[in-house]
């Protein structure tokens, strides 16, 4: 049993671990999760890439949104003593959700306007309609941000989208994605690393607190159902970020809702990561194709949750249609939009059943490989 | 109900220890010739004084799932035992009983009968248990049938009681189960009434070390033969006797040579005796302080209440593993690599897990070496926030080497350890402050030198080099030998003479029931060199003891409970 076990954990438990990776935590106790020359993260939360400030005035000049479908359907059947039927109305405006007139959008929807905006520079320049970071990077791609920025449903920490998404990154193991990176010399600067995706499988240990995730968790990986999600990646790590060279597609475990699992079809795919020996956070980054974002959206929230948020879906169809920024059809209508979604992981060990070794990208063996670690 | 008040007769006044039980001893323990051989040296020393126990929480337990299935809902009918001479066992003999308790008691009995008798619920898919714990059915649901019901009483009663009930019992059982069935109308209801009756009853919840005159050695006494079968199996597996301990019993087996060592060897084979190991030392580590125990959340994230439940589990399976399946050296679990992993345990050692319980060999570099070095025992004997050198140290005397470290005065000083000097960034520094003062260096200096060796593990167990940016000394002596990190300290403890014939002295009594006497000295002296001479396999002393003359002979009480080095306390030296 003993020998099955140290199989399982051949990639990533045994054998020597890396001293260059280990770090003295703020408490003293010694961390190095890298061990040969691996180190695997889970994710433990995420959200839109929203740029937030206190007051919402600089990225939503013109106001949050505040007319969602209870707004919209008074306005539209206001209660003047008209007899009208379900039919012409209940009905007609959740047929408005699946079937969407692609016209200009008669009620006020505001899109968020300012120059900063969180993300990544996906086409590598920097254009008219790009944000700069907080942090002075500019060029960056999220015409999602636009489109979706000023929807109280979206901003953090009380809109119950941000709520609900984070919350089911952590609650369900559906939303399990996996970060493995191999072939890592260090943490804090590595100019060729492998970065592997996958699905896991098991849940994650809250700590004592309640609040947060602990790290140190172990994870299986879901090779028989995961397999779309698995996604190979080349990057190098600079300072302790990560970042990846794009892929053409990824799908990235998402289920909007607990019963509605699916995932977030991500074109020109590629992440940056702040990376440490307990947690990696950052943005995923690439374009969501239109009509795949906008009925993931529909399927996984119903129009009940969508107005706790005064979010209007026919508004956001129009919104995204409207700026959307890539992947231009014959017609030279663009069929994709530029997005970002912010993700918190959290280190994990993988466990892989013997058959999956094999298979296991294995970092090459390190020329120096000191010992150390947290025992 | 008449049963209660037998029992409060008997309980509610307190079990003091041997009281109107203790059996005459007319002549001096025997002495060997020569220790040659382990098991017929100690064979030779005679005896225990007869003692009337409370079971404990987890014999009642474990006696309740032999009987009626472990699938039973038995609750929490005891409340803790007293701990005496380093044992919450040997508190056993002399717990009293407050009316308080045993209404918990008569609550848990009644919840036992109600699931004994139950007639299961197919659309709840839960069994009628009914059908195969009573072994006959009623002629009729809704009324007496005396026949079933003396059937059930005598097999159950037997197993219950630990002996074959008396025909007089049985009748009088019978006649209870009668009137309830009759007044209930309903038969099922009616046994259990018996049933709940016989788990509250003196019989069945005091172990009394009954006495008999030994035919084999004139003018000395024995216990009776159900009262060994008891003792036996109340050592070796934490729970009553089996039907076969119990025919053996009956048969006289026990008296025999042959017929004792054979029911003693088929127990310690069973299965059964990792219970009996479970128990003893999650007594002698003193466990049960984990009920209170918990960590500061912000302080320790990683240590949530479950952590500490499996890392009470952890060293118990260590135990368990190393002792019983390895038949390892007991000194050796000082030193083993060798452990268990579960989820909640992994990030505080830093390691993977898989679901559920895994076993796991630390590497050689990992600092992780023998039970010392586990969470257990590190984070029991740390401070909410902090780790505690003075806590481990005096915990590894205590309950590792059986001696005594002697508490505080009652004007000490705690201020320099409740509100430290900021300067002093690591324990040995501000510990060093004790060494200032005469009143505290006295106790500190037997205790810190060894726990100071395992700052390198934090309040939740979590490994470190430096505390506060400081680089930690590990260096430290115990009792003349001298290491300079936490695997030393493991190692000078399985060398120190007094770990083993500790483990002998706290065995002895959790087998015969009660603290150590100045009478015990010689069969526990003789217990240590056989102990060495099988290479410190407690299985063995397990057996040793267990065939010994000592455990079957009776004796009379010593006039004074012994504080010295005869009970196996010792102060430590100044």
């Amino acid at each position: 049993m003993k020998q099955n076990l140290a199989r399982a954990f051949s990639v990533c438990a045994l054998g020597a671990t890396l001293a260059v990776g280990g770090a003295a935590s703020a408490d003293d106790t010694i961390v190095n999760n890298v061990r040969d020359r691996s180190i695997a993260y889970a994710v433990s939360g995420g959200h839109w890439g929203i740029y937030q400030t206190g007051d919402g005035k600089a990225e939503c000049p013109d106001g949050l949104n505040d007319v969602g479908p209870r707004e919209t359907f008074k306005m539209l059947f206001p209660d003047d003593g008209t007899k009208r039927s379900v039919v012409d109305t209940q009905l007609a405006r959740e047929a408005a959700i699946w079937a969407p007139e692609d016209k200009e959008y008669k009620f006020p929807y505001h899109l968020a306007g300012g120059k900063v905006g969180l993300g990544l520079n996906l086409d590598g320049k920097v254009g008219p309609n790009d944000f700069t970071t907080p942090d002075g990077e500019k060029g960056i791609d999220n015409q999602l941000f636009r489109a979706m920025g000023c929807l109280r449903w979206l901003r953090g920490p009380d809109g119950i989208g941000y709520h609900f998404s984070d919350l089911y990154m952590k609650q369900f193991n559906y939303n399990r994605a996996l970060i493995e990176l191999t072939n890592v010399d260090s943490l804090a600067d590595d100019p060729d690393v492998d970065v592997t995706i996958y699905r896991g499988l098991d849940s994650l240990m809250a700590d004592a607190t309640g609040a947060k995730t602990m790290p140190g968790g172990t994870q299986r990986i879901d090779a028989k159902f995961g397999q779309k999600f698995i996604t190979h990646l080349k990057g190098k790590i600079v300072a302790g970020v990560l970042t990846t060279e794009p892929v053409k597609e990824m799908y990235w475990p998402f289920a909007w809702f607990g019963g509605n699992p699916g995932a977030q079809h991500i074109l020109d795919m590629r992440m940056k990561l702040k990376l440490t020996q307990e947690a990696a956070n950052g943005f995923i980054g690439g374009y969501e194709n239109l009509e795949e974002w906008y009925y993931g959206l529909a399927r996984g929230r119903s129009t009940h949750h969508l107005a706790y948020g005064s979010v209007s879906a026919p508004g956001v169809y129009q919104a995204i249609h409207k700026l959307a920024d890539a992947y231009p059809d014959a017609s030279g209508k663009n069929t994709a939009i530029s997005m970002a979604w912010g993700t918190d992981l959290t280190q994990v060990f993988i466990q892989r059943r013997p058959q999956e070794v094999a298979a296991a990208p294995a970092s090459a063996p390190s020329k120096s490989e000191p010992a150390g670690g947290r025992h | 109900m008449r049963l209660v008040s037998r029992f409060t007769s008997v309980g509610v006044l307190g079990l003091v220890a041997g009281i109107g039980l203790a059996a005459c001893s007319d002549s001096a323990p025997n002495r060997p010739a020569a220790k040659t051989s382990a098991v017929t040296a100690v064979t030779q020393y005679a005896g225990t004084p007869a003692r009337v126990r409370r079971m404990t929480p987890d014999q009642y337990t474990n006696t309740i799932s032999y009987v009626f299935g472990d699938d039973l809902s038995i609750g929490e009918p005891f409340a803790p035992l007293p701990r005496t001479d380093g044992l919450l066992a040997s508190g056993a003999s002399s717990a009293g009983m407050t009316a308080g308790e045993l209404q918990q008691l008569q609550r848990s009995a009644s919840q036992i009968a109600a699931q004994v008798v139950d007639k299961g619920n197919p659309g709840e898919r839960t069994s009628p248990r009914r059908d195969f714990l009573v072994p006959c059915k009623p002629a009729a649901l809704d009324a007496v049938d005396d026949a079933c019901a003396a059937k059930f009483i005598k097999q159950t009663g037997r197993l219950l009681y630990r002996h074959t009930l008396s025909d007089a019992t049985v009748t009088d059982l019978v006649g209870s189960a009668r009137k309830g069935a009759t007044e209930l109308k309903d038969f099922y209801a009616g046994l259990a009434t018996v049933i709940e009756g016989m788990l509250i009853d003196p019989g069945v919840l005091l172990i009394t070390d009954t006495a008999e005159s030994d035919p084999n050695h004139p003018g000395k006494k024995r216990l009776t033969a159900y009262a060994l079968a008891s003792r036996l199996s109340f050592f070796l597996w934490d729970a009553a006797p089996d039907d076969a301990l119990l025919k053996a019993a009956e048969s006289g087996a026990l008296y025999t040579k042959k017929g004792r060592a054979a029911a003693v060897d088929a127990m310690i084979a069973s299965p059964r005796l990792a219970a009996g190991v479970r128990a003893f030392f999650d007594d002698m580590f003193g466990f049960e302080e984990f009920v209170i125990t918990a960590k500061d959340p912000k302080t320790y994230p990683m240590i949530t209440g479950q952590t500490l439940v499996d890392a009470r589990e952890q060293t118990l399976r260590t135990v368990t593993d190393h002792l019983i399946t390895r038949r390892g050296d007991y000194r050796d679990l000082f030193l083993t690599r060798n452990t268990f992993i579960s989820p909640t345990l992994a990030p505080v050692y830093g390691v993977p897990s898989t679901t559920g319980w895994s076993p796991y060999e630390f590497p050689a570099d990992a600092h992780r070496a023998g039970i010392l070095s586990q969470i257990s025992f590190l984070a029991l004997h740390s401070h909410p926030a902090r780790s505690s050198a003075t806590k481990r140290g005096k915990a590894l005397r205590e309950l590792l080497l059986c001696q005594r470290v002697p508490p505080p005065p009652p004007n000490v000083d705690f201020s320099a350890v409740e509100n430290p000097d900021p300067t002093l960034r690591t324990a040995r520094e501000r510990l060093t402050r004790h060494s200032i003062n005469p009143v505290c260096a006295g106790c500190h200096k037997i205790t810190d030198p060894i726990g100071l060796a395992l700052e390198t593990f934090d309040g939740a167990g979590r490994y470190r080099e430096a505390e506060k940016g400081v680089k930690l000394d590990t260096s430290g002596s115990l009792d003349g030998k001298t290491f300079n990190s936490s695997e030393g300290l493991g190692q000078a403890l399985h060398d120190h003479p007094q770990l083993a014939s500790c483990l002998v002295k706290r065995v002895y009594s959790f087998g015969t029931g009660g603290p150590l006497s100045a009478a015990d000295t010689p069969a526990v002296e003789a217990l240590s060199t056989a102990f060495a001479q099988t290479g410190y396999k407690v299985p063995d002393l397990l057996r040793m003891i267990a065939l010994s003359d000592a455990f079957a002979e009776v004796v009379e009480i010593p006039p004074a409970p012994a504080k010295s080095a005869a009970a196996g306390q010792h102060q430590v030296a100044q």
